[in-house]
Formats: C-alpha cells, sequence, structure tokens
C-alpha cells in the first residue's frame, strides 16, 4: 500500500530565503524519484519562479475572481523541473481584502478539484513571512501539513519569527498532530551561526536539520529562473541542496516545539553570538 | 456580540449593525450594508414588524461572499450604491459596515466620500458586529449622520440661532418598542411648554430637513440612564449646546412632572423665550386630566385589590427598569421587587443607575441586577419567593417563565413576538394611564374561564 502523501510546510521571516530553499530543496527530492507538488501561500506569488522558469503561473485566486469557483485544475497547475506539479495561491493586492482568507479559500479550491493525487510522495507549502493570522496558519491545521520547517539564520529577527511560528505549531499540534521537523539555516555568514542554530533548536526541543552555505551561484541562478540543482547541477552548492533533500527524507525526528520567552531568546543571542561580536568591535 | 458580557444566552440587543434601525426610523432615509447577506436579515428578524422606506426588510446590501473576503469588496459597494440611486428615492443614505466588511478592512469611507463629493447625501459608519452592541452603534450612526450631513448644511442653520428650539435624543427606534408613541408624547408634552422640537425618528420628525436644523436648536435635551450620551456630548463641543439629561423614562405623573419641570427650568437657564405662566398652565392641566383618571379607578381598585399583582419583576433597559418601578410602586400600589438590567450597561454607569433605584422609596429596598444574560436573569425571577399575585414586565421571552409561576404577564421590551405595538407609549402622563390599562387588562383577562 502506498504511504500516505508527506505534506510539508516552509515558514520563516521574509526575505530569508524560503522560496528559493523550498525550490531547491524539491528540485534536490524529484532528482531523488520523488512526485512533489509546490503550493506558494503568498499573494506575491513567486514561489515556483525557479522551478517553472517562469513567473507567468495564473494564481488560484485570479482565476477563482475572473471565472468563479469552477476552476479547471490544468489552468492553474503546471509541470515544471523534473514533473514538479507547481500551484501558486495568489491573492489581493496590497492594502486591500485578506491575503489570509485567500490562502484557506485557495487550498480548499485544490483539493475540491483534486490536486492532491494518490502518486505525490510530497506536498511542500512556501507560506508568506510570519504566523500574522489564523490564514497564514491554515497549512498546519487538521489535515494539511504534518511536518513544518522554519528557515532562519544567525540573524536576531530570524530567530524572533521562528520562535514565533514555533508557537503557532506548538497551538496546533496537540489538535491537528502537526510537528516540527527542524530549522534549516540559510547561512547569513553570521558569527558562530552554527553553533547558535543548534543550542536555538535544541531550546525549541527540535535539531538544526540543514545547513545551507552561503553561496553567490544561487543569486546567480535565480537571475536565470533556475534552481542550483538545473543551472550548476556540478557545484557544491547543488549537492548541498540535494543533501538537504536526502536529510528531509530520511527524517524521523518530529517534536512539539518549546518556543522560549523573550528573555530566554536574548540570552541566547548573548552567549553565541551578538555580545561577542560586539566586543570584539570594542577590541578593535 | 458578548461585548464585555462573554457568553450571553438571548440578548435583548443586537449586535453593533443593529443601529441600521436607526437609520429606518429616520423618514425617507434607507441604510445600505457591506456586510454578508445573513447580517440584515438578522436584524430585522429581532426587531419584528421593522420595515423602512426601502420596503419591509428590503435593504441593499453588497451581500459578501468569500470571493469579496479574499480581494476586498468597495467596487461591489460602489456599484451597489450606484444602483441604489438607481431604484429608489432617498434622501439620505447610509453605508454600514458588517463585521467580514471591517475584519477585511475595506475602506468603505472613501467610497462614501465619492459620492459625498458629488453631491449625494450619503454617510458610511463603521458598524462591524463584534465592535459594540446597537445601544452604543445608535450614538455612533447618529453623530456619523450629525459629522458627515448635518454639519454641511450649517451656514443655513447657525449654531443656536432659535432659542426655543430643542433636540430630543430618547428613545432608540425599534429597541424601544414604544418609540414612535413615546417621541410623539415628548414632542406633545415639550410642546405644551412652549418648546419647538426636533424628535427626529418617525412620523413626528420632518426627515432630513430636521436633522439639518439640529444646529439651531439652543439645547438637547437627553433622556436615557447611559446610551445616546454620546451624542449630546459631541452635540456640546460641535455647536455649544448644552443638555439637560433626565436618567429615565418618566412614566405617569409624578415622573412626567418632574422631568418637564426640569426640562422647564433648563430652558430659562438657557434664555429660552418662552411664558412659564403659560407652562405651568399645561402642565397643571396635564396633571389634572391624569389624576381625575386615577379618581376614578379608586373605588375599583379597592374593592379589587386582592385580585390584582401585588408585585411586579421587571427586565428591560437600565431607563424602563427604573422609569417602571417607580411608576409601580408610587401611582399603580405594585410592589416592585426583582429588578433586572438587561442593556450590558458599561460599569462607569452602574453607581448613578443603583442610586437612581435607591431614590425610589426611603423604606424599600429592591434587588437590583445588570444581568444581560437572561438565562441567568431568568433564574433570579424563578427562584424569587413573593406572597400574593404577581406580574412579570419583560420581553416576549418571559412569557415562560410567568407561566411556570403562575403569574401574570405583560410583554414590554423587545424582542416582543407576542405584542404589536403601533403608537402606543408609555412616557408621559397617557403613556402611564396606558400602562395601567394593560397591567389590568392582563390581569382582569385571567378572570372570565368559560
Amino acid at each position: 500500500m502506498k504511504e500516505e502523501i508527506r505534506q510539508v510546510a516552509i515558514y520563516g521571516k521574509g526575505g530569508i530565503g524560503k522560496s528559493t530553499t523550498t525550490q531547491n530543496l524539491t528540485a534536490g527530492l524529484a532528482e531523488l524519484g520523488k512526485k512533489v507538488m509546490v503550493v506558494g501561500c503568498d499573494p506575491k506569488a513567486d514561489s515556483t519562479r525557479l522551478l517553472l522558469g517562469t513567473l507567468a503561473q495564473r494564481t488560484v485566486l485570479d482565476t477563482l475572481r475572473e471565472e468563479g469557483e469552477d476552476v479547471e485544475l490544468d489552468a492553474i497547475l503546471k509541470e515544471g523541473f523534473r514533473g514538479i506539479k507547481c500551484v501558486e495561491s495568489g491573492g489581493p493586492e496590497p492594502g486591500v481584502g485578506c491575503a489570509g482568507r485567500g490562502i484557506i479559500t485557495s487550498i480548499g479550491l485544490l483539493e475540491q478539484q483534486g490536486a492532491y493525487t494518490d502518486d505525490l510522495d510530497y506536498v511542500f507549502y512556501d507560506v508568506l513571512g510570519d504566523v500574522v493570522c489564523g490564514g497564514f496558519a491554515m497549512p498546519m491545521r487538521e489535515g494539511k501539513a504534518k511536518e513544518i520547517y522554519i528557515v532562519a539564520s544567525g540573524e536576531m529577527m530570524a530567530l524572533y519569527a521562528a520562535n514565533n511560528i514555533s508557537k503557532g505549531i506548538a497551538k496546533y499540534a496537540r489538535k491537528s498532530g502537526v510537528r516540527l521537523g527542524g530549522i534549516i539555516c540559510n547561512s547569513r555568514n553570521v558569527d558562530r551561526e552554527k553553533e547558535l542554530l543548534k543550542a536555538f533548536a535544541k531550546e525549541l526541543n527540535t535539531q538544526l536539520i540543514y545547513f545551507v552555505p552561503r553561496d553567490n551561484v544561487v543569486q546567480r541562478a535565480e537571475i536565470n529562473r533556475k534552481t542550483v540543482i538545473e543551472y550548476e547541477p556540478k557545484s557544491g552548492q547543488a549537492d548541498e541542496y540535494r543533501s538537504l533533500a536526502k536529510a528531509i527524507d530520511e527524517n524521523t525526528m518530529f517534536t512539539i516545539p518549546t518556543p522560549m520567552t523573550q528573555e530566554r531568546l536574548e540570552e541566547i543571542l548573548l552567549e553565541y553570538g551578538l555580545m561577542d561580536s560586539l566586543k570584539d568591535n570594542y577590541a578593535i | 456580540m458578548a461585548n464585555f458580557a462573554g457568553h450571553v444566552e438571548q440578548p435583548r440587543y443586537t449586535c453593533a449593525l443593529g443601529a441600521l434601525q436607526t437609520v429606518v426610523a429616520i423618514p425617507r432615509a434607507v441604510p445600505i450594508l457591506h456586510s454578508g447577506p445573513g447580517c440584515g436579515d438578522m436584524i430585522t428578524g429581532f426587531f419584528d414588524r421593522s420595515g423602512g422606506y426601502a420596503g419591509d426588510g428590503t435593504i441593499p446590501c453588497t451581500n459578501f461572499n468569500e470571493k469579496d473576503v479574499v480581494f476586498g469588496a468597495v467596487d461591489k459597494l460602489r456599484k451597489n450604491i450606484q444602483n441604489c440611486y438607481k431604484v429608489l428615492d432617498t434622501d439620505l443614505q447610509v453605508v454600514l459596515t458588517g463585521c467580514t466588511g471591517g475584519i477585511v478592512g475595506d475602506d468603505i469611507q472613501s467610497v462614501v466620500q465619492e459620492f459625498q463629493d458629488a453631491g449625494k447625501p450619503i454617510v458610511a459608519v463603521d458598524t462591524p458586529g463584534f465592535k459594540c452592541n446597537n445601544y452604543v452603534s445608535h450614538s455612533h450612526v447618529v453623530n456619523a449622520i450629525i459629522d458627515q450631513y448635518v454639519d454641511k448644511f450649517l451656514e443655513d442653520n447657525p449654531e443656536r440661532s432659535e432659542r426655543n428650539t430643542v433636540n430630543l435624543f430618547a428613545s432608540i427606534p425599534y429597541q424601544d418598542d414604544f418609540w414612535k408613541g413615546n417621541l410623539r408624547e415628548y414632542k406633545r408634552l415639550l410642546e405644551g411648554l412652549g418648546l419647538k422640537v426636533h424628535v427626529l425618528f418617525g412620523a413626528e420628525s420632518e426627515g432630513v430637513s430636521e436633522w439639518q436644523q439640529i444646529p439651531r436648536a439652543n439645547f438637547n435635551i437627553l433622556v436615557s440612564p447611559w446610551y445616546g450620551k454620546p451624542i449630546v456630548d459631541h452635540l456640546k463641543t460641535l455647536y455649544g449646546q448644552d443638555y439637560t439629561w433626565y436618567h429615565s423614562v418618566p412614566i405617569g405623573a409624578n415622573a412626567t412632572e418632574d422631568f418637564l419641570r426640569q426640562v422647564l427650568d433648563f430652558a430659562f437657564e438657557q434664555g429660552a423665550n418662552i411664558s412659564r405662566k403659560a407652562a405651568e398652565l399645561f402642565i397643571q392641566h396635564e396633571v389634572h386630566a391624569y389624576y381625575s383618571e386615577i379618581d376614578h379607578l379608586a373605588s375599583f381598585i379597592t374593592e379589587f385589590r386582592y385580585g390584582l399583582p401585588r408585585y411586579a419583576q421587571i427586565i428591560q433597559d437600565a431607563g424602563y427598569v427604573v422609569g417602571l418601578a417607580r411608576f409601580l410602586l408610587h401611582e399603580v400600589s405594585i410592589v416592585p421587587e426583582e429588578l433586572i438590567i438587561a442593556d450590558n450597561t458599561p460599569e462607569k454607569y452602574q453607581e448613578a443607575i443603583r442610586k437612581d433605584v435607591e431614590s425610589i422609596s426611603e423604606k424599600r429596598r429592591f434587588r437590583l441586577e445588570f444581568e444581560p444574560d437572561a438565562g441567568k436573569a431568568q433564574q433570579i425571577l424563578r427562584d424569587a419567593e413573593h406572597h400574593g399575585r404577581g406580574i412579570i414586565l419583560g420581553a416576549g421571552w418571559e412569557k415562560d417563565v410567568a407561566i411556570d409561576k403562575g403569574a401574570d404577564f405583560l410583554s414590554i421590551a423587545s424582542p416582543s413576538p407576542i405584542r404589536l405595538v403601533l403608537t402606543t407609549n408609555y412616557v408621559g402622563f397617557s403613556g402611564g394611564l396606558r400602562l395601567i390599562e394593560d397591567i389590568y387588562m392582563t390581569a382582569l383577562s385571567t378572570y372570565y374561564n368559560k
């Protein structure tokens, strides 16, 4: 019997590299022969650009707005790199309407239209920024994503956001069975970043599942609308993403996070990074 | 809906959107709802038989659906307003938001502004249901009309330019079942003192032309324990009109005389040019007429006293509870017992209301409860044991309690599906007499069983 689809949601601070990480990671999974669908849950609708090689995809909500609820799956679901199915939820223009409700609406529509086919091994939800309201928590609610990964870096605000997102996960964990699979570090080359992230993950009752080093090839690939795996398949960075894909595919550590107080978070930050660098600076 | 009170069983008020009835009560005005399709239905269903100018229960509405939530619905609202102008010839349009529009954050003010700039008599008010109840939002709606409509006519209606004119803020339309009759009686009484009165709502008002003249009034009258106070406060700031505040609903001779004298004294303080002698003659005439009725009734009451209710339990808003208790004790010889105020009175006004209740009698103390939850309130009525025959004065929902207790029952509050009220008033001298008629009819009708 076929295993259940692994539904995975990727959260993290805005601009941290969720979409880039998700697309490279899913490209890695596709190389392993996995069937993957990526659902972009961001009104900007740029979560599948690297997989499709183009931004020109009609979003679920555009279709809903223009044609009503009889959405044809073909119109909104496009295949990208190695057969990865790509969907963009889309949303209202900035400043109007309710993007959170948009995500609820579009995931509902995808289910209705039978987008979740049995041949899929993975569905990835790439969710924007912080969990600011119920709509953005949609992918972690009952029947949706069971695994969450948080993309973070050694920067203070990224860790604040990760801690906040963990509060959302802890809230839904008991009812919906959602679990935190780990923290993915998208490195910003901050001092002692790996140690800091490890300590942070431990305090959160989770793991640093992978440390993705910083490499400019990622930016070059992005400009060319490609994942690194497609753009420079032999590069070291492509192998890093392959390893990340493997780590996630083989992951067995799923926990309910234990979010920390603001005070505790700041203690960890002082212990591992910021304060030390300040001292060093003063020493100079 | 909870509005500070947590879970509430059978609330006797609605959510903020209930103030759409405030608009319905203005002749030739129409509310336009920016809300889900069920909201208006819920409100008009709560206030039975409450149709307005656009037709019974027919209210233009944007019928918010899922698409509108996601993308916002200001374009839909704009179209809705344009279409209203095609099919309805109205004097004033008031756009009210429901919860969905409020949460999504649609900028209704800017849409309405477009029509205002084009010279349309249109007003926008933010009334998402969760914001407050309709006792509170009534003031928001009135103040919005003053700011966005009335104020535009200020040049032709200079502030306080008519010494003998007053604006009256008393019954909340439809929330007070007897609002039409009450406003008519207030108007008659105040005109008897020599004043010109803007009642603003119902058939006794002149519609929008009366609203435009609000600034002309020399002063304002507020008859209410708390609701409506933001209106007179606002007018004081805006047009420098001071106000006289009568805390409870004046029912019967004592309270009505007291109310009229308070207004009369205040009118002179404010420099009104009316005749005290003529006003006094009017009051005397009214008092005399009232007591001659009571005189005629006296021998009947004496003979029949054991067949009539001895005590009363009252559940209504603060203004009525105090007014009814005072009237029943002093003018009908029915002893008020449990007094339940169900309007979710803000805490800062409760102490003054307690003092009003204490002032009803030097000898008797009453059980006063601020309880918007009807389950708890009705339990208080059920648990109370008193000698003799009782009567419950409340909303239609209290009839069950009355049947279970074997008490008489008179419907005097919303919602009241078992009573039709058209122009009946309980305010004033005539209102007191009418209330005596109703209480006696309730009791007497139990004596004929075939």
